[in-house]
């Protein structure tokens, strides 16, 4: 479904974020990667949609090649990819159906949409979205008004409303406590089993990922250093992934879980 | 331990000497400047002296004002009426044609040649007041309140720009970024990724300008370019006193009414 070739990703002037990445992700997974804040996890996944523009290397959408496609070819696959982020990136002073909205806007006729019209059917679809995060009832609230792991839930529900085949989550709970954590990921576990959407999820967490992840892809320093299932995941790829000069802290993290 | 206090006290020494180093510079730069900011007092002509000497005429001046002579004052409020609508129509019209020039010079969102190319433009019309445009305007299309407009319209212009352009490169990049996520087209990301983090600011803009435009246009009835002004200088020159106190008095009362509204609202907008 995806497939990513020797993708590559210099930031100016030098700093290699990416270095020759080769992953496939098929339909219905649930893949987490994992890594140190700076392994390259969310270039990886932003590089995806092409919201970061790739150096070199190629991703491919359902054999299309995304690398390559035009600005429309390339939002007919952005609108099937939704995509939530560590900060929930809603629009604060809009209301939280607005924000839901904003997931339709890939389909939605240009100039109607320009005046904030949508169709009965996209109204109808976002609300059932909201529904289903368990924010019925918070259509008409502004989204600053909510909570962390409210407006995340949002976020979620305008990744629905996408209807998309594929949701990346970029650390969709770094900013929230370990409960809300919990929730978060139930809710995106739920929604690839139920959904059958494929979830290609960012986290640093070591104990979330080995919680959820069927499949979990180890990142360091823009290299893949593992890729497998949870239960094969040993210590010594821990600590590849982990473990290292950079950290102290990482790397008795990693001791204690490897002894 | 003793090479330690041999380091430290060699530290201090070069501390001191920095020290006294910093205060020669201080001097050098100070003494220049203070006698250049006193040449600048002599060729200004300023001197308590002249200003005590022309105290009692200023006394007179006041006294001549006194009472107000509100026989003028239908022509007063008529003129306060002309200057706040043409701070009103030059203020809005401008606040419209502002709105793409603040795209296209926030760096954010303009690429780089557009960005530089307006940017300039407006800074260089930035540096020219309505008074300047007035005239202009007036030798340009003749006397009334349409020139003032005009004059309002495009300094107001130039520095909403300004305002809006800065508050664009100041919004959160994340709502833009997801809103691209969704596959929305440019247009549809400004309109909703950028416009509602930035309508609030903009319409607070618009109201402190028209407060501005309000005391602006006062002034601008003496090039000819309608309002208020007019009158004022008119009665000025006739020596009328009593007359321009009253029109003055309206114009305060104005103005202030104006700035009440305007900063309350504008409170509840952010």
């Amino acid at each position: 479904m995806i497939e990513v070739r020797d993708l590559t990703k210099i930031y100016p002037p030098d700093k290699l974020a990416l270095d020759q990445v080769n992953l496939k992700v098929g339909a219905g997974e649930f893949v987490i990667i994992l890594g140190r804040s700076g392994a390259g996890k969310s270039t990886l996944l932003r590089c995806l949609n092409r919201l970061v523009e790739p150096s070199g290397g190629e991703v491919f959408w359902d054999g299309m090649e995304v690398t390559a496609t035009s600005r429309e070819g390339l939002r007919k696959v952005r609108r099937e990819i939704g995509m939530i982020f560590q900060q929930f990136n809603l629009v604060k002073r809009a209301t939280v159906l607005e924000n839901v909205l904003a997931g339709r806007l890939g389909y939605a006729g240009a100039l109607k949409s320009l005046f904030g019209r949508f169709s009965v059917e996209d109204e109808l679809l976002a609300l059932e979205c909201l529904e289903q995060v368990g924010l019925a009832g918070f259509s008409e609230r502004r989204a600053d008004t909510l909570s962390g792991g409210e407006q995340q839930r949002v976020a979620i529900a305008r990744a629905l409303a996408q209807r998309p085949r594929v949701i990346l989550a970029d650390e969709p709970t770094a900013s929230l406590d370990p409960r809300l954590t919990q929730t978060i990921m139930d809710i995106l576990k739920r929604i690839n089993k139920e959904k059958d959407i494929t979830l290609i999820v960012s986290q640093h967490q070591l104990e979330v990922a080995m919680e959820y992840a069927e499949r979990i892809v180890g990142l360091r320093s823009g290299r893949v250093l593992y890729d497998g299932s949870v239960s094969d995941l040993g210590p010594e790829a821990i600590e590849a992934i982990y473990g290292g000069e950079e950290g102290r802290d990482d790397q008795s993290n990693s001791r204690t879980v490897g002894h | 331990m003793t090479s330690r206090t041999v380091e430290q006290s060699a530290i201090d020494r070069l501390k001191i000497a920095q020290k006294r180093r910093n205060r020669l510079y201080f001097y050098l730069v100070s003494i220049p400047l203070l006698a250049l900011y006193g040449w600048f007092l002599w060729e200004t002509e300023v001197s308590l002296f002249r200003l005590r000497r022309g105290l009692p005429w200023m006394a007179d001046f006041l006294y001549r004002m006194v009472p107000p002579d509100f026989s003028v004052l239908q022509s007063a409020l008529r003129g306060a009426f002309e200057t706040f609508q043409i701070a009103v129509v030059g203020t809005t019209i401008a606040a419209l044609l502002a709105l793409p020039l603040g795209f296209l010079s926030a760096r954010n969102v303009a690429s780089p040649n557009i960005f530089y190319a307006v940017r300039s433009a407006i800074n260089f019309f930035r540096s020219i007041d309505t008074m300047v445009y007035a005239l202009l305007f007036v030798a340009a299309v003749g006397l009334g309140p349409f020139p003032g407009v005009l004059a309002v319209i495009t300094y107001t212009t130039t520095i909403l720009a300004k305002l809006y352009s800065e508050a664009i490169e100041d919004i959160d990049p994340g709502p833009v970024e997801a809103i691209t996520a969704t596959g929305a087209t440019r247009l549809q990301v400004l309109r909703f990724g950028i416009i509602p983090q930035v309508l609030p600011l903009f319409v607070s803009y618009l109201l402190y300008r028209l407060e501005t435009n309000i005391r602006a246009a006062t002034i601008l009835g003496f090039v000819g370019a309608g309002g208020v002004g007019f009158y004022i200088q008119t009665y000025l020159r006739m020596m009328n006193y009593p007359a321009a106190s009253c029109i003055l008095l309206v114009l305060v009362a104005m103005v202030m009414a104006v700035d009440f509204g305007s900063s309350r609202l504008r409170k509840r907008l952010i």
